[in-house]
């Protein structure tokens, strides 16, 4: 991964946060729920956590790019407003290691 | 690579990074003081915003110095990217340049005119006092290493282990300065809120842009050198890890201790620098 990479991957978390936390102002009224799942962040931040962590399964994009993607949606979710996106957040991660610790044994 | 293209890439790199985790450190403070706080991006969003707000200059603003401070700053720490990661220079260049720094915060609040400002800038000479000895720790690792050449103290490190573990004292200290740069430390007393925004208070639009630009930049390349001289050689994703990690610490201690005094802030920094110097020697002796 050189310098170029890198900044690209940044500037994908920089933009899916703006992104998320846009449309989540537009989605959501109440300033802070904490105990709701959003059934779409969900399934957005499951994907972008796979992207991100279990890049080498997918195998006709390449890396980069894979993780470019992910790291969007993942900050997607993670940009969104205050009190919102962090369940999501976590069980997308924890999905994504499963599937990641599980190739790894397998 | 060529040169000027990978001066861009650093800087930009170490713009976002540095912004993101000063907006990370915002949110781990709020999340302990039980607060939902801003979002992660919202100290880059504040930054971006600057420079498409209107640029007014107050009437008791030492005109062009007041301008040139703003510049200066940027370009300091823009100096320190590309004696740093770019070309793995110096640390006495990065020593300078952090003495600048002090410079331009006294300089910067001094030339707007603002009582606020003024305030700052007299505790920024006060905290120079303190923060340039704790600076002045990294002599320890020329004393142990032999040079001050970044990229020696990275092959240094390489062939004999990472310096945190032989010459501990010294990098608790930098960690101390690191600690007392952050926005809402302790020992941030030239950006006490009990003088508003202390030296940036009187600086708006495109000035107040670059400021927090080289604020991000200073926050990025202090993290960038302490992972450096004392953990030795590291990939850009260990580089990120340990930023985050850093970061999260000095959030964790801003958000449970209060600003101190300026007087007992510069005495407690002033003793931590004294105890990293004077115990890392006696340790080196032993």
């Amino acid at each position: 991964m050189n310098d170029a990479t890198y900044l690209i991957y940044i500037i994908s978390f920089v933009l899916g946060s703006i992104v998320g936390l846009v449309l989540s102002y537009r989605k959501y009224t109440a300033p802070y729920v904490t105990k709701n799942i959003d059934i779409i962040a969900l399934a957005v931040s499951i994907i972008g956590w796979m992207l991100v962590i279990n890049s080498h399964l997918i195998t006709f994009i390449p890396v980069y790019l894979n993780i470019t993607i992910g790291i969007f949606l993942v900050a997607m979710v993670l940009g969104m407003r205050p009190g919102y996106g962090r369940y999501e957040t976590v069980i997308g991660f924890i999905i994504a290691a499963v599937v990641w610790i599980g190739t790894v044994l397998v | 690579m060529n040169l000027m293209l990978n001066i861009l890439l650093n800087v930009f790199i170490a713009f976002f990074i540095g912004s993101i985790l000063i907006g990370l450190q915002r949110k781990i403070m709020a999340r302990i003081q039980g607060r939902p706080g801003p979002p992660v991006i919202q100290h880059l969003l504040h930054t971006l915003k600057f420079f498409i707000k209107e640029s007014a200059f107050p009437k008791t603003a030492a005109m062009p110095f007041y301008v040139a401070i703003t510049a200066m700053l940027f370009v300091i720490w823009v100096a320190a990217v590309i004696d740093g990661p770019v070309t793995e220079g110096s640390l006495l260049l990065i020593f300078a340049i952090y003495t600048i720094q002090k410079i331009g915060e006294h300089n910067a609040g001094s030339s707007s005119g603002s009582p606020y400002g003024k305030m700052s800038c007299v505790r920024a000479v006060y905290s120079a006092a303190a923060e340039v000895p704790l600076f002045a720790v990294l002599i320890i690792i020329y004393l142990k290493a032999g040079t001050m050449n970044i990229s020696s103290i990275i092959n240094y490190q390489s062939i004999h282990g990472p310096l945190l573990f032989t010459i501990p004292l010294a990098a608790i200290m930098f960690f101390v300065l690191i600690l007392s740069k952050s926005q809402y430390s302790p020992f941030a007393i030239t950006k006490g809120k009990d003088i508003v925004s202390g030296y940036e208070t009187e600086h708006f639009g495109l000035l107040r842009g670059y400021l927090m630009i080289s604020e991000s930049i200073a926050w990025y390349m202090l993290l960038w050198v302490f992972l450096t001289v004392f953990l030795g050689p590291l990939s850009l994703p260990a580089y990120l890890i340990g930023m985050v990690v850093l970061s999260a610490i000095v959030a964790f201690i801003n958000a449970v201790t209060p600003i101190l005094n300026p007087n007992h802030s510069v005495m407690m920094q002033v003793s931590f620098a004294f105890i990293g110097i004077a115990g890392s020697i006696v340790l080196l002796m032993i």
